[in-house]
């Protein structure tokens, strides 16, 4: 049976500042409003939002970096404001960026530092710091100074960090910023090793493929309120809107093809273009498995000679929801 | 202590040493600043007609200040260097307390400091014959651990301020001076109006260099030294008291704030 | 012609008051109040204090001439630490790679430093004056004031040559408080500067300040405009050479920061 990794209830976190050189004015902004929901043990969850929605304040609540204005928030069974240095213990976390990294002092020493800091035994700690140097790339430049290390391999660095301790729970923020997409595919992979190792995993990302791709179940938050909270493919079913199918066939077979297209009696809507030697038909429906279906035989003859098809994206799902617009 | 804060202790020593205390800007702290203040020390020995400037408080005196001043800019630099670089929040979020994290830190800068009492010895001793037969030297290394231990109990309660907030750190930089008068670390205290002297008398260091002074000049009595020893060591210790309630307090408010990763 | 002009000028004040700003926006009235006067309010006295345990009873030379080094503290670091902090916050190769011209965006950050410092000087001697109760039956304020208007400026220069430093070199604020702290021993600040043995006199001769305080003192003991109009001069002159000095470092170093690509190392 899995327990709950991460409960959040009613979190609320105001910050109030001082503006202004003589009369010091005092400005709150509420950063996270009201939030709730549950991370299952082993889940990879996401939270995604635009900037300034409140992510990452949540994830250093989370990590008990800051303290909730109000509500309660419990990491794997314990209070991160009564329990603060065990939940420590048991959590790894990475923000992104490249700050947070001692520039003057070698990858390798970041790491036994940090080892230090989390009370790593020796034996361990020699066995371990190879091991991540080795998971996230860097084994080859682990004696280099950090200030050395591009943005990418930096935030490689933080993850080992992370994970020294090896934490049942890890929160990742926005960990693939700043790096190539062959590192980026790398971290994803290193990701779901993770989990598949049974931690669970808190990711913020800016990413939708990364997001959709990783993510057990996402929540979406704006301006300090949680907007949705569901997996992946049941968000993207939020919004209704057309899939559009891009073809390419020979002119002689587009009848055929309208034909059998009748049969939605006109829940659709067709276009038709030259793409020489051939046609380009452009279908809009809010079917698209009837569609593929019509359009099974005409495949299986080689009657196309080319297809597109673009469904529903979960950055459609996540600009309609931030927009306001969902259904 | 048991291994795994020795381990500890030894691995921030070291991180310390490499990447705050052997920069320039120590550099600067406990050998170049010391020994302009000196200067100024010995050339207003010479304008006031003086064959030889005194050497106990114009050229030791001057390390003195080295190892305070030393002490002032580290532990402050080092907070703001942390917020700077984020890693204050790595450090504020790991199972390891901040407390102890700059209780280790400032040992390293405070013990780093001797650097410039020994050079100021050195200066002393080699460049203007100082005659050290008359130091009574067990007197001296006492009163100079003393003051090792009210630097590192002040210093580990100063260090609260910068973690706190910039700028709230930003004052701690102007105790540099002012402590510096008031302890008479260039100048015997007594030379000062008797509200400064008890303002002093609040600070451990005042008592240990006082005594320290007083051991290099070799006119010290056992019942002077256990009574100066005794202050320096009372008050070092309501120092770390303080500085660990102050701890506990800060660490939550900055828990609020949030102002950890402020620049 | 007058286009090109009031750009410059516009881009002079503008320059001048953003690169200030960002150097104290952070701050409050006290933070700021004591960032001025703190350091050399303290090390005044403490210079007291040590000339008092010498033997030095009277403490006029010494208030007199830490107040009046005020402009110096400002001017040098206050500048090179604009630059300093530029390159710590990135801004440096934004302002570089923009097409300004460079004497208004260099000298213009010069401006609000040289203002405050006589701002904190017209403050600080007032207060000095009435804390120590010196006798200013015979001082001419107004030449007093001349006087501390023209250190400020000549010490921009020193302000321009450290920064300049600080385009190259990472630590080019250590050369900086080297110097503004050197300053204690070789502008006569606490002692004349003939107290000095005389290869060092020929080094205080060759800063700015020297003179400007020698005439500042002369002007607060009521000498007039004929008396100190040469050291105001010669004060005039050496500054305009740092001034120049510390520009033209400014663009050499520049470019060799451009070449070598030190502009963004933290």
């Amino acid at each position: 049976m899995k327990h709950c990794a991460i409960d959040v209830k009613n979190l609320q976190k105001v910050f109030t500042t001082r503006i202004g050189f003589w009369s010091r004015k005092t400005k709150t902004t509420m950063a996270v409003e009201d939030i709730s929901f549950q991370v299952q043990e082993g889940e990879l969850f996401g939270l995604l939002g635009p900037n300034g929605a409140g992510k990452t304040t949540t994830v250093k609540i989370l990590s008990t970096i800051l303290l909730p204005t109000a509500g309660s928030v419990s990491v794997l069974g314990m209070d991160v404001v009564s329990d603060t240095r065990a939940v420590r213990e048991r959590i790894g976390f990475t923000f992104g960026g490249a700050r947070g990294l001692y520039g003057r002092l070698s990858g390798r020493d970041n790491l036994r530092y940090f080892a230090e800091l989390y009370g790593l035994e020796p034996a361990l700690s020699r066995q371990r710091i190879p091991e991540l140097l080795e998971l996230v790339g860097l084994a080859g430049r682990s004696g280099d100074r950090v200030e050395t290390y591009s943005s990418g391999m930096q935030q490689r660095l933080h993850l080992a960090r992370a994970l020294l301790h090896d934490p049942e729970l890890v929160y990742l923020d926005e960990p693939t910023v700043g790096i190539d997409p062959v590192g980026a595919r790398e971290l994803r992979r290193t990701i779901k090793g993770l989990v598949a190792c049974g931690k669970t995993v808190l990711l913020t990302t800016h990413y939708m493929a990364e997001a959709e791709e990783l993510c057990d179940r996402i929540a979406i938050i704006d301006k300090g309120r949680l907007m949705a909270l569901d997996t992946p493919a049941a968000l993207k079913k939020r919004i209704t809107g057309d899939t559009l199918f891009e073809i390419e066939m020979k002119a002689e077979d587009l009848p055929a093809l309208q034909g059998q297209l009748d049969s939605l009696n006109g829940r659709l809507s067709l276009e038709v273009t030259d793409s020489y030697p051939n046609k380009k038909v452009s279908i809009r429906t809010a079917q698209p498995e009837r569609v593929m279906q019509l359009l099974s035989p005409f495949l299986s003859e080689q009657r196309i000679q080319g297809l597109e098809v673009h469904p529903h994206t979960l950055e459609d799902v996540y600009v309609s929801i931030v927009q306001g617009e969902s259904s | 202590m048991n291994a795994r804060w020795l381990r500890l202790f030894w691995r921030q020593v070291d991180v310390q040493l490499r990447i705050r205390t052997f920069d320039p800007y120590s550099l600067l702290l406990f050998f170049l600043q010391p020994a302009i203040f000196s200067g100024v020390g010995m050339v207003l020995s010479r304008a006031a007609g003086q064959a030889q400037p005194d050497l106990v408080y114009t050229v030791i005196g001057g390390g003195m200040l080295g190892m305070w001043s030393g002490l002032v800019f580290t532990s402050t630099f080092d907070i703001t260097r942390d917020r700077r670089d984020g890693t204050l929040e790595l450090i504020v979020a790991s199972p390891t307390s901040l407390a102890m994290v700059e209780a280790v830190r400032t040992f390293t800068n405070v013990v780093a400091g001797l650097a410039s009492m020994a050079a100021a010895v050195a200066a002393a001793v080699f460049l203007f014959d100082y005659p050290l037969a008359s130091v009574d030297l067990p007197g001296a290394l006492v009163s100079l651990g003393m003051i090792v231990f009210g630097m590192w109990s002040i210093g580990v309660f100063l260090a609260n301020f910068p973690v706190w907030s910039r700028i709230t750190g930003s004052y701690v930089e102007f105790l540099e001076i002012p402590v510096a008068l008031v302890c008479g670390f260039m100048y015997p205290i007594g030379i000062l109006p008797g509200w400064m002297q008890a303002i002093s008398t609040a600070i451990p260091i005042r008592w240990a260099l006082e005594a320290l002074d007083t051991a290099l000049l070799g006119t010290g009595g056992i019942e002077y030294y256990l009574r100066q020893w005794g202050m320096a060591l009372a008050l070092s210790l309501l120092f770390w008291g303080l500085a660990h309630w102050l701890g506990l307090k800060i660490h939550d408010r900055i828990r609020v704030s949030g102002e950890m990763s402020a620049i | 012609m007058m286009q090109t002009l009031a750009r410059y000028v516009r881009l002079y004040l503008v320059q001048a008051w953003f690169a200030y700003r960002a150097l104290f926006a952070w701050s409050t009235p006290f933070n700021y109040f004591v960032s001025k006067f703190g350091f050399s309010f303290f090390s005044m006295v403490l210079f007291v204090f040590m000339g008092r345990f010498v033997g030095l009873t009277d403490p006029v030379y010494i208030v007199i001439g830490n107040i009046l080094l005020i402009p110096a503290t400002n001017g040098v670091s206050g500048i090179s630490m604009t630059v300093g902090n530029e390159r710590q916050f990135g801004a440096m190769s934004y302002l570089l790679g923009s097409p300004a011209p460079r004497p208004p965006l260099f000298l213009g950050r010069a401006l609000f430093h040289i203002l405050d410092s006589f701002v904190t000087v017209a403050v600080a001697l007032p207060v000095a004056i009435l804390l120590f109760r010196l006798d200013t039956s015979e001082t001419n304020f107004a030449l007093v004031l001349l006087c501390v208007l023209v250190t400020s400026f000549t010490t921009s220069g020193m302000g321009f040559l450290m920064g300049s430093v600080s385009l190259v070199n990472r630590d080019g604020w250590m050369i900086t408080s080297t110097l503004s702290l050197s300053l204690f021993i070789l502008v006569g600040a606490n002692f004349p500067v003939e107290s000095l043995p005389e290869f060092l006199q020929t080094v205080s001769y060759s800063l700015p300040m020297t003179r400007g305080i020698m005439a500042a003192r002369a002007a607060l003991g009521g000498a007039d405009w004929a008396a100190i109009a040469p050291l105001l001069a010669g004060e005039v002159l050496v500054g305009m050479f740092y001034v120049a000095l510390g520009y033209g470092m400014f663009r050499v170093l520049e470019r060799r920061s451009m070449v070598a690509g030190t502009l963004d190392n933290l």
